[in-house]
């Protein structure tokens, strides 16, 4: 879902940049404000762990495989969706700068999909299922699956918007591809988010819905 | 792409008259030639262009003195998702043009157009471009070197810290990783074995990447823990001395500036001379 340089034109990305900025500059309210004692260190390094997980190889049933996101289950047990734009911008400046992994163009509009867009549906989605359902993992699993393919949709709208990729086929391939990709993002989120609330319930002391 | 940290980290080791660079310079002049290469319009002039930036990226990276495989191994990791968006221009049309003249009608209706072959080589030299630049910063740059020319120039304090902390635990995840995956290995487990149950191994994968997860949180703690002993607070911020521009950094800085910048400008004008 990495869009790379030279697929949005620099008026597009431009624009891109300045919302992404936006969201960034909040992120960093955050984590100087909500997260207690100036943790900022603390995402940081976790930042470097969702690097590593984005590097998992996950096989996907007809032969091909995928990577983990992570903006939801970072936004999710951080609890908060600016965590995600702060964790994902982390990692999309350095998979952009050192690796090529998505462009410095169109940063902004990386950011703002798999950061902004994959944090907010995530959490939001999170936390809205959770006051009907009242179990975590079908929401996180339900979060973790939205978070993905709204991101992924956008991502087609914008490609569609620069006049790279005609709009029906980026939505129909980006659409299905990240529906099945989804569908492991959100699992794993879920048994991901199981696994912490069991090793380390106090990490999501703050993340309302999980009930013990 | 973790796995690729090392083999990154090795290459940018080496001594050579690029690596020798001040890494602003180098910053300001692989960004200038990726906006420069960018913001000419999706036209035929991409085509002088990106040919006279890569043979200026060809004789920086023969100065470099780095194997052409090193740029063929990282260029092979990044080309796929690029190329699956160029591969399916050919068959589609953009509003970049206007005429569209079929050149080849395949079966259910597909036709490719010659004025999208042409649009997807447009897209094909500026990706390459692109990353070629990213690929030359980033293999002759250390990532410490890097972070503090940012910083130099202007990076806030915010960011220079946590992108630094960030660099500097990737090669703590990267070894993780690399555990990780020999420990699977010890005990057969391989995510594409097809013949272990698919929940099996996604169950599997889910806990590894969850306490991935919580081993970072926890080192995030320690270090932040460790941080506070040593008197961090909110005022803290990482220390980047001041550091001259030498003679042959300048010299490279408004050689390779002038490249970029002139290059589309001059052949835009011949261009319009033509027209």
């Amino acid at each position: 879902m990495h869009i790379p340089d030279a697929f949005i034109p620099i008026p597009q990305a431009a624009v891109y940049w300045i919302i992404a900025l936006i969201f960034i500059a909040l992120s960093l309210r955050w984590a100087r404000n909500e997260m207690r004692d100036e943790k900022v260190p603390l995402v940081a390094v976790l930042a470097a762990g969702i690097f590593a997980i984005q590097a998992i190889n996950i096989p996907i049933p007809w032969g091909t495989s995928g990577h983990m996101m992570g903006a939801a289950l970072a936004a999710i047990v951080l609890g908060s969706p600016f965590a995600a734009v702060f964790v994902l911008t982390l990692v999309l400046i350095v998979q952009g700068v050192l690796f090529g992994d998505g462009g410095i163009t169109v940063m902004g509009a990386n950011i703002l999909n798999m950061g902004v867009i994959g944090g907010f549906v995530g959490y939001y989605s999170y936390r809205g299922i959770c006051m009907g359902i009242k179990n975590p993992y079908p929401a996180a699993f339900i979060a973790g699956w939205l978070s993905l393919f709204v991101a992924a949709l956008i991502t087609a709208v914008e490609m569609a918007i620069a006049g790279t990729f005609p709009l029906e086929i980026g939505l129909v391939t980006m659409g299905l591809y990240h529906a099945v990709i989804g569908v492991i993002e959100g699992g794993i989120t879920a048994v991901a988010l199981y696994l912490i609330f069991t090793a380390r319930p106090d990490l999501l002391s703050e993340t309302k819905g999980v009930s013990s | 792409m973790i796995e690729d940290l090392f083999f990154l980290e090795k290459q940018t080791y080496k001594k050579s008259f690029i690596h020798d660079l001040d890494a602003r310079v180098k910053i300001i002049v692989a960004f200038a030639a990726i906006v420069a290469m960018v913001a000419v319009p999706y036209s035929p002039l991409v085509f002088p262009v990106a040919l006279v930036f890569l043979v200026f990226l060809l004789l920086l990276w023969g100065l470099s003195r780095l194997s052409p495989i090193v740029y063929l191994q990282r260029l092979a990791v990044i080309l796929p998702f690029g190329l699956f968006i160029i591969l399916v221009q050919v068959f589609v049309q953009n509003p970049y043009y206007e005429v569209f003249t079929p050149i080849l009608d395949l079966p259910l209706g597909i036709h490719v157009y010659a004025e999208s072959i042409e649009f997807a080589g447009i897209l094909l030299l500026k990706f390459l471009v692109s990353v070629s630049f990213i690929i030359l910063l980033s293999s002759t740059t250390r990532m410490q070197d890097l972070l503090e020319g940012a910083g130099r120039m202007g990076l806030p304090a915010e960011f220079t810290l946590t992108l630094g902390m960030m660099i500097r635990y990737l090669f703590v995840f990267g070894y993780m990783y690399r555990k990780i995956n020999e420990s699977l290995a010890t005990r057969c487990f391989q995510a594409s074995d097809s013949r272990l149950p698919y929940r099996y191994r996604l169950r599997t994968l889910a806990f590894t990447i969850g306490t991935l997860f919580i081993r970072s949180y926890e080192q995030g703690e320690r270090t932040y823990l460790a941080m506070l002993c040593r008197g961090y607070g909110r005022e803290s911020h990482l220390y980047i001395r001041n550091k001259p521009l030498f003679r042959s950094d300048r010299i490279f800085l408004v050689g390779g500036l002038f490249v970029v910048i002139a290059t589309p400008v001059l052949l835009f004008v011949h261009s319009l001379h033509i027209l």
